[in-house]
């Protein structure tokens, strides 16, 4: 009887319930889907920024991720590469020499950060390719000394293919080198750290501009699926001991990314706190209002024997019910609008976002999906719902201390 | 006189001179508050009701009637004096056992507001049962012959808006019946009814009256309904000023 009464003294007022359950729903659907959609966004940036630095687990000559000095190189780096290719959970190791250096024209010269790379083993974690739009990539194999360039550097030196272009450099026996290369490519990634700053060339070519047959500056380790980052690195770091190697993981490589998405995290609890903060105040004013023009009723009740705890259990029944329909409807906007974004996606730019980079994570051209998070969804329903029915505890106080007399007499 | 003088004995009946009567009222005062104003409602009321009864509390608007039912009800509290109801002395009881109290032994019609909206005519009949966990088959049982015998058959299924005014009532002596109480308690029963409505449902609480025992105390100020009780305490400012009948 009691959830009967209390279901339908919801429906006496039914544009003040419906109102109130729109409200309650809707923050609670966009909740989850705003929950949804920072946990992709998070997981994207994740990937990106693993993919901006170089690998899931990253291995140095010790000191170098620091310092990013050219003559902090693994001289048996092909010996390091054949032990962590080997590693459980490693599914590829991607050897890399990386040189900061000048390239110049008969123009003038331009700061970069030449990489040596693999092609084939550079494609397990990037694909260098796409962003070629002129000339050939490294894989075409046509020159010994293959260089590509972003597309601003040309620009400012004046460049056009198979234009000689001379790398000054520190080597690894801190004396300063010059190598020649040929521009076989011009590099249009849309991000500017690269397009203003970046050179690739073979692994082969950068090791002959060093002079030195083995080196390596950098290997990245893409993982299996599930693996952890942490596990390998600490596997790594007990197999490589005896070697003077710095091994991190990502995370460990640009802990500013952790700080962004943790940031992120706080600004939309703290957006949604005050959303619900709104929401609980609408519902407790409403239900103490409600409470105010039913005195009358609720003092009838208790006259005819209802005892005060069943008149207060009698407005929670129905604040449990109100929030129970409004999670249900919240959930079915909330998840439908999860699959909905998960279908389709929101480009970025589509939002005037032209361009946005942190730490190598180019936010201009993502696409925003949704993810779901069992844990995180169901610790916000039951969030949503302790709010909710927590809002009308108070009237429900209230009219649990009227006395039947002063109910009837005062409120007639 | 010390309420604890109407305890009951052994027997469980009330000991002393009232331990037969119903209802006993010693000395009951009742102020209420108003702001700086004190209003005194009762001014140490004395009133015995023996079982059976058929008696009107009459008196002109704020004469005490319904303070002194919902005293009488444990719907209020005195400020001063006794109460003792079917052997209990319910002066001063907490709220919870008060409300039992009610639902054990006083039934309760009201002059407006009398049931609750969103119930029908036989929801609104069979909830005091309810409340005393009365389960299902018994309370068919005990309500459908009851709204048949009050003219409400076919009208169970209706909600209190669909009902005309004397119907609501109607259907507010049938849940204040339900129970079985030894006391029905009615304010102003008849107020808001027209004269023949208000017949009718005086006819049908005198028969239930003669038929159950019922003992029924009604307050009004109609001259119409207070020639049918059988017995009239009449009150003034708070006090009795007289008794004819009984």
């Amino acid at each position: 009887m009691l959830w009967r009464l209390a279901w339908r003294n919801l429906w006496r007022h039914k544009s003040r319930t419906l109102i109130l359950t729109s409200a309650v729903a809707l923050s609670y659907g966009l909740f989850l889907i705003s929950m949804g959609m920072g946990d992709d966004g998070h997981q994207q940036m994740l990937d990106q920024a693993a993919e901006g630095a170089g690998g899931d687990v990253l291995i140095h000559a010790q000191g170098y991720w620091d310092n990013r000095s050219s003559d902090l190189v693994m001289q048996d780096g092909d010996a390091v590469l054949a032990v962590t290719a080997q590693a459980p959970g490693v599914r590829a190791a991607i050897p890399r020499i990386l040189i900061n250096g000048l390239v110049g024209s008969a123009v003038g010269s331009r700061p970069v950060l030449l990489m040596g790379i693999d092609p084939e083993r550079e494609k397990a974690l990037r694909d260098f390719s796409e962003d070629v739009t002129v000339g050939e990539y490294l894989d075409a194999g046509t020159r010994s000394d293959p260089l590509i360039l972003g597309a601003t550097i040309v620009e400012k030196l004046e460049l056009e293919l198979g234009d000689r272009v001379v790398l000054t450099a520190t080597d690894p026996d801190g004396e300063v080198t010059r190598a020649l290369f040929h521009l076989t490519g011009v590099l249009h990634s849309g991000l500017l750290e690269m397009d203003e700053g970046m050179a690739l060339t073979t692994l082969e070519a950068a090791r002959s501009a060093l002079g030195d047959g083995g080196m390596l500056t950098q290997i990245g380790l893409r993982l299996d699926d599930g693996a952890s980052p942490d596990t390998v690195a600490a596997h790594l770091r007990t197999t490589l001991a005896d070697r003077d190697l710095e091994i991190m993981t990502w995370l460990e490589a640009i802990p500013e990314m952790v700080g962004f998405i943790q940031l992120d995290d706080a600004f939309l609890y703290i957006y949604m706190i005050v959303i619900f903060a709104v929401v609980a105040f609408a519902i407790a004013n409403t239900f103490l209002m409600a409470v105010m023009e039913r005195v009358r009723e609720f003092g009838l009740l208790n006259a005819l024997g209802l005892r005060s705890g069943g008149v207060a259990r009698l407005l929670l029944a129905e604040t449990i019910l109100m929030t129970g329909l409004a999670l249900a409807v919240g959930f079915a906007l909330g998840f439908g609008a999860h699959l909905a974004v998960t279908h389709w996606g929101i480009p970025v730019a589509a939002w005037g976002v032209e361009s946005m980079e942190v730490s190598g994570v180019d936010f201009a051209n993502m696409t925003m999906r949704s993810k779901l998070n069992p844990l995180k969804w169901t610790l916000a329903s039951l969030g949503v719902a302790l709010i909710t029915i927590g809002s009308a505890l108070y009237p429900a106080y209230r009219a649990s201390r009227l006395t039947p007399a002063d109910a009837m007499r005062f409120y007639e | 006189m010390n309420p604890t003088s109407f305890q009951p004995d052994a027997s469980g009946k009330p000991v002393g001179a009232l331990a037969d009567g119903l209802i006993h009222v010693r000395g009951v005062t009742r102020i209420y508050q108003q702001g700086i104003l004190e209003v005194h409602a009762l001014r140490g009321v004395d009133l015995d009701v023996e079982e059976g009864e058929f008696t009107a509390l009459a008196g002109p608007s704020g004469s005490g009637k319904t303070t002194l039912l919902n005293v009488i009800g444990l719907l209020d509290q005195p400020t001063a004096g006794s109460v003792v109801v079917a052997g209990v002395p319910v002066t001063g009881m907490a709220r919870g056992p008060a409300a039992d109290f009610r639902l054990a032994t006083v039934g309760f019609i009201f002059q407006a507001y009398n049931l609750v909206p969103v119930l029908t005519a036989y929801e609104n009949a069979e909830f005091t049962l309810l409340l005393q966990g009365v389960d299902a088959a018994e309370r068919r049982a005990r309500v459908t012959p009851l709204l048949e015998r009050v003219g409400l058959g076919d009208l169970m299924d209706r909600r209190p808006h669909e009902l005309s005014g004397g119907q609501q009532q109607r259907v507010a002596v049938v849940r204040a019946l339900a129970t079985r109480p030894r006391i029905v308690l009615a304010d102003e029963p008849t107020a808001n009814l027209d004269s023949e409505t208000s017949g009718e449902l005086l006819d049908l609480m005198l028969e239930l009256n003669q038929e159950l025992d019922t003992t029924f105390l009604f307050s009004t100020h109609d001259p119409a309904v207070i020639q049918r009780a059988r017995r009239i305490v009449r009150l003034l400012d708070g006090r009795v000023d007289a008794v004819e009948g009984g």
